[in-house]
């Protein structure tokens, strides 16, 4: 890359920053609304023991009952996800056609919000250079770092040797604001038609805005979301993290893109028609999850988004836990901000039902889907240490760890990812998963509390491709 | 012994483990972070950005022009104009109007002192330029070349 090329300096006033921390709701109000229900459940539990001497029942029974009937219904919901998902995207995959050099070639600008990345943001713009596509530049905005970032940013300004001519690489220094205001600004900022949003630390296949931009031929697409691999691998948790990216995130968006409904864009990689994002009023800085909150808006504006597998962006994961629980602890109470933040929509199927059909699925995932994991589990426990039902336990684990092989297997040769992965699929249900599920609801009750949170930052490595 | 009963007992336990592990792990996580710098940034009306783009494209310069050094072509943009955004017409949100300012290029002060009107316009004078405007009239006498100017103080007869 070439550095110390003459650069023209401006200084520029941005929009006001949203306030970093989150809007909280009265947490009083959500204690309030636990109270009541907690009478409410008192008054049914005292109904229950009053009128059951009057039935059949005895209490023990009642419990037995109760806890089989709601492990049917947990399995159902289980299959009938699993195979949905699956259905849908074996429809979805056999449907896509590979189809290069459309001739669609239109200018667009890759924003890349950076804070604290001194480590990544010169092999992530490597990375962009490398692009199979000419018509593009690059703008970094810098959001108030407080490393070398912007010393090592400044270096990259300039016109960059590109695949197939220069490249212009401008960058934006501001004060901190959050990823969603320095990304307003580089987008703000950008004459072209579509924008390319990405991640400081994420680095793209070569591939991946030219198969990508194609889909914009279509007036309805507004969006198209890419796909995102774990760049790090070689860790037990890293590892699990790409085989959830394969299978927990790439399948269910490619069943979500038969119906060109794809409810999150991810951050690492999103190709965005300007006109979209302009009409859905740009990143918002109100919930945590600002890519799944700008994604609703979208789709509720009536534009359509895809989901393009071989538009690849490489991104770090999380390789300690401590790190990991600290991403889904932001995912998961972004994403139910952002439900709520949209609940008119869930509630009144009337004004955009893909967008309430994506909601309540959301709301499944986010709220309902652990909840049952992890009773799940413990009824399993329960059954064995008091019961004596031992072999439940592993009668559960088989079938579920069937289910994933298969699906891994699916997904890998869909893919074409490592075969290593499919080693993993035996622990992934009954070891990640049940981690990520307790983070889950944890964070669900602590939103539902009120309880103030902040931007989390993760610490990355560097890694080389 | 059966295969079927060890494994459920290793699954029973590794399952127990897990969730000691996640509560654990998240208990940890949440302590950590309630002693780590809470940091909170205050609303502002306006925020100053610094935008640093390329001087100009190569294409632009030519193969064999040199390049510009920096410090010529360093300047700091003062007045903001205001750019209305397009709106959404259709979005159920309606955002408020972004109404934002975007500075246009103006010259420096050390630049406007050298500038003066010629009809068609502001044009540039440097000092070395008006040195030589007031003397390209010049007439030849016994001491050389004098100005016009020096000439009318002499007093002599002048062509009408």
């Amino acid at each position: 890359m070439k550095t110390g090329q003459s650069t023209i300096k401006a200084e520029i006033i941005l929009p006001p920053a949203g306030n970093n921390e989150i809007e909280q709701e009265n947490g009083k109000k959500y204690l309030r609304r636990i109270a009541f229900s907690g009478v409410i459940s008192l008054i049914l539990i005292i109904v229950i023991i009053y009128s059951m001497p009057r039935t059949i029942l005895t209490a023990s029974s009642l419990i037995e009952y109760s806890t089989i009937v709601a492990l049917i219904i947990f399995l159902f919901v289980l299959l009938f996800r699993y195979f949905a998902i699956l259905v849908l995207a074996y429809f979805y995959i056999n449907e896509y056609t590979y189809k290069l050099g459309s001739g669609f070639y239109p200018f667009l600008s890759i924003i890349i919000p950076v804070y604290n990345e001194e480590k990544v943001v010169a092999d992530s713009v490597s990375s962009l250079l490398a692009l199979d596509y000419s018509n593009y530049e690059i703008i970094i905005v810098n959001d108030g770092s407080t490393d070398k970032t912007e010393n090592v940013a400044k270096k990259l300004v300039g016109y960059q040797k590109g695949l197939h001519n220069d490249i212009k690489v401008s960058l934006i220094n501001r004060p901190n604001g959050g990823k969603s205001q320095a990304l307003n600004a580089g987008i703000r900022h950008s004459k072209a038609e579509f924008v390319l949003c990405m991640d400081g630390d994420s680095q793209l296949s070569p591939d991946s805005i030219k198969v990508a931009v194609r889909h914009f031929t279509n007036p309805e697409i507004g969006a198209v979301a890419g796909n995102v691999k774990v760049l790090n691998r070689g860790k037990l948790f890293t590892d699990l993290q790409a085989l959830e990216y394969i299978e927990g995130l790439n399948l269910g968006r490619s069943a979500q893109s038969l119906i060109n409904l794809v409810n999150i864009i991810p951050g690492p990689i999103g190709l965005f028609r300007k006109k979209a994002i302009e009409g859905a009023g740009y990143y918002s800085s109100l919930t945590f999850a600002e890519d799944a909150d700008l994604t609703l808006k979208i789709l509720a504006d009536g534009w359509r988004v895809y989901y393009e597998p071989n538009s690849i962006s490489f991104t770090e994961a999380p390789e300690k836990l401590n790190q990991l629980l600290k991403q889904r602890y932001r995912w998961t109470r972004g994403i139910i901000q952002a439900i709520r933040k949209h609940k008119k929509l869930m509630v009144n199927p009337s004004i955009n039902f893909g967008d309430t059909f994506i909601l309540w699925t959301m709301a499944f995932e986010a709220l309902i889907w652990p909840a049952m994991n992890i009773a799940t589990n413990l009824f399993f426990i329960i059954a064995a240490i008091f019961f004596g039902f031992t072999s439940l336990i592993f009668f559960w684990w088989a079938g579920l760890a069937l289910l994933d092989l298969v699906t891994v297997l699916y997904c890998i040769a869909v893919e074409k990812e490592e075969f290593r992965l499919v080693g993993y699929s035996l622990i992934y249900r009954m070891f990640f998963i049940l981690i990520i599920d307790v983070c889950k609801l944890m964070s669900t009750i602590e939103e539902f509390l009120g309880i103030k949170m902040t931007w989390g930052k993760l610490d990355r490595v560097g890694v080389k491709t | 012994m059966e295969l079927i009963p060890i494994l459920s007992t290793i699954i029973l336990v590794a399952t127990i483990c897990t969730f000691i592990l996640a509560i654990g792990a998240y208990i940890l996580y949440k302590v950590r972070e309630a002693k780590g710098q809470q940091v909170s940034y205050p609303q502002q009306k306006e925020v100053y950005g610094e935008l640093i783009i390329p001087s100009a494209a190569p294409q632009q310069k030519g193969k064999n022009s040199t390049v510009r050094t920096p410090g010529r072509t360093t300047f700091v943009e003062r007045q903001p104009i205001f750019v209305q955004q397009r709106q959404p017409i259709s979005s159920l949100y309606n955002p408020q109007p972004q109404q934002y300012k975007v500075k246009t290029p103006v010259r420096g002060t050390e630049y406007a002192s050298r500038q003066r009107y010629t009809g068609q316009g502001y044009t540039n004078i440097s000092e070395q330029g008006r040195k030589y405007a007031d003397t390209r009239f010049l007439k030849y006498t016994n001491e050389g070349y004098v100005a016009t100017q020096d000439d009318k103080s002499s007093g002599e007869l002048k062509w009408r």
